[in-house]
């Protein structure tokens, strides 16, 4: 508890003192009259003047919340002395928002009172938020002493990005040996028809097509596709990106790959996350719905951390890269380290589609002059950039806020049936 | 800062005013008062920040605060000018005196109010 005088002690103590010496010298009483209220309001000031006591709590209804959703969130208040006027205020970090209640608020407590003061927050953006410090100052009846403090509660609220419901995602290329949901192209036990093929010593009865067997006059089997699983990984270049205002590309980022994630856990892929940046982070493969949680948790403490150390792929651990596996860059491509990582990985064999997130409507195009140009030349190197990619055989879709994600997954699908592999 | 050195200046002024005058001018304990008041409210206004929002009992608090503040400094003044008017010769020392004396007491009687 820090205590300090206001300057209006200094200010009426002074008058006090000029006050009673003036009169003093010059022999007026009416001077003395003047200089009394002063005085008496110094006295009853410091009188009545108590250290005040107070327990600041903050609570939270919930610690997890999605984007936009509410969060009710209580400041409670313990005081032991009386306080004459406590203010408070509640930081708020950026990403939550006051919707409902006083913030920060001035009031009166009496000794032994608890006070709870109720506040309405919104999520509005998505990340690991941690919500305070509670600034408190509490002042004596008159306004002569202040005591300021720093209520320490600071609880975390996690919100968990929106996400867009897939209805669709990219098919790797090849599957793995577990069973999913993904049409595997080899031949093996499974549902889906794939051809036939002359019966063999040891092929069950319920395989043979009697049909063809009937007009090939020879017992003839069905084979199939059988159904695995594949691995995918969710590669966020967090290098860098482009922000205007609340929105930036590293928010698109984040809610495409927690919406990626959920649809190909929902399909029984296993799923892994590599978020290369300033900071590296990873999450190797796994399934089901508590990797789903971890990649999002992971996805929350994503941030674009400013880093000049060249990294390169190898610093990726090589299990959270297993071999067959569809790997799904989303980058704004705005920096060389990560595209020279996507390239790498293209160039080591991976199955490599890239969703570029673009920063372009982050950054209007300015009104004319040189400026207009250097903006047109920025494009017209991400075009060539894109088309460097595609070169190299990568599936690549320009992702813009007004295109729904399953649109441009269509674009890279289309790209990717048609696109043959090339060398680089 | 600047409340002071307004009061003062009216107080200046005030006294400046009553320079030729030899007798106890009974106004000064309103004049006091109003000073009080001024000054009050002066930093009352510098104080106040319309993003904190501030409960009404607070607001009603303050200005019985206030009230209580200028009645008794009305009283305090009042007793002290009577005082003065008895004898003038001495009556600066003795007012002095009374007014340290008056502010103890009513000081002792807010702290034992709030013991």
């Amino acid at each position: 508890l820090r205590r300090w005088a206001t300057p209006k002690l200094a200010g009426y103590a002074g008058l006090s003192g000029a006050g009673l010496l003036s009169a003093l010298v010059f022999a007026r009483p009416e001077l003395v009259a003047l200089t009394a209220p002063f005085l008496l309001a110094l006295a009853a000031g410091l009188t009545l003047a108590t250290p005040p006591s107070v327990k600041v709590g903050v609570e939270l209804d919930q610690n997890r919340a999605l984007e936009g959703e509410e969060v009710d969130a209580r400041i409670v208040l313990q005081s032991s002395t009386p306080v004459d006027r406590l203010e408070l205020y509640l930081d708020l970090p950026d990403g939550i928002e006051l919707r409902e209640g006083k913030n920060p608020v001035a009031l009166h407590l009496r000794a032994g009172e608890r006070r709870v003061i109720e506040l309405k927050l919104g999520a509005a953006r998505w990340g690991g938020h941690v919500l305070g410090p509670t600034y408190v100052r509490a002042r004596d009846p008159l306004g002569l002493l202040v005591w300021e403090t720093t209520a320490e509660t600071r609880p975390e609220l996690r919100v968990y990005p929106h996400e867009d419901v897939l209805r669709r995602v990219l098919q790797p290329r090849e599957t793995q040996v577990f069973t999913g949901n993904e049409v595997s192209r080899h031949k093996g036990e499974g549902i889906e028809f794939a051809d036939i093929r002359r019966w063999s010593a040891g092929d069950p009865l319920k395989r043979v097509n009697w049909r063809a067997s009937a007009r090939r006059g020879d017992l003839w089997v069905n084979e199939s596709h059988p159904e695995r699983n594949t691995d995918v990984i969710l590669f966020v270049d967090s290098f860098a990106e482009a922000r205007r205002g609340d929105e930036g590309t590293l928010d698109l980022t984040v809610r495409a790959t927690a919406a990626l994630a959920d649809a190909y856990v929902g399909r029984r892929d296993r799923v892994g996350l590599i978020a290369f940046g300033g900071i590296l982070r990873w999450l190797v493969p796994g399934m089901g719905v508590v990797q789903l949680y971890r990649i999002v948790d992971a996805l929350l403490d994503t941030q674009v951390v400013l880093s000049y150390y060249w990294k390169e792929i190898d610093v990726i651990p090589r299990r959270t890269l297993p071999p067959n596996a569809l790997v799904i860059a989303l980058s704004p491509l705005l920096d060389a380290r990560s595209v020279g990582a996507l390239l790498d990985l293209r160039a080591r064999g991976y199955d490599l589609a890239v969703i570029d997130v673009s920063p372009v409507p982050f950054a209007p195009r300015p009104a004319g002059g040189i400026d207009a140009v250097a903006y047109d030349i920025w494009t017209l190197r991400r075009d060539a950039l894109r088309h460097r990619l595609q070169s190299a055989g990568v599936a690549v879709a320009e992702w813009r806020d007004d295109t729904p994600l399953q649109a441009v997954l269509e674009e890279v699908r289309e790209f990717r049936r048609y696109a043959r592999h090339a060398r680089v | 800062v600047t409340i002071p050195w307004a009061v003062l200046l009216v107080g200046g002024g005030y006294l400046l005013a009553r320079e030729s005058s030899t007798i106890v001018d009974g106004w000064a304990a309103v004049i006091g008062v109003l000073l009080l008041i001024a000054a009050e409210l002066g930093s009352w206004s510098i104080d106040h920040d319309a993003r904190i929002q501030a409960e009404r009992s607070l607001v009603l608090r303050r200005i019985a605060t206030l009230a209580a503040l200028v009645a008794a400094a009305l009283l305090v003044n009042f007793m002290l000018l009577a005082t003065a008017g008895l004898s003038a010769s001495p009556g600066v020392l003795l007012a002095a005196v009374g007014v340290a004396a008056a502010v103890a007491a009513v000081a002792v009687v807010l702290r034992l109010l709030r013991a």
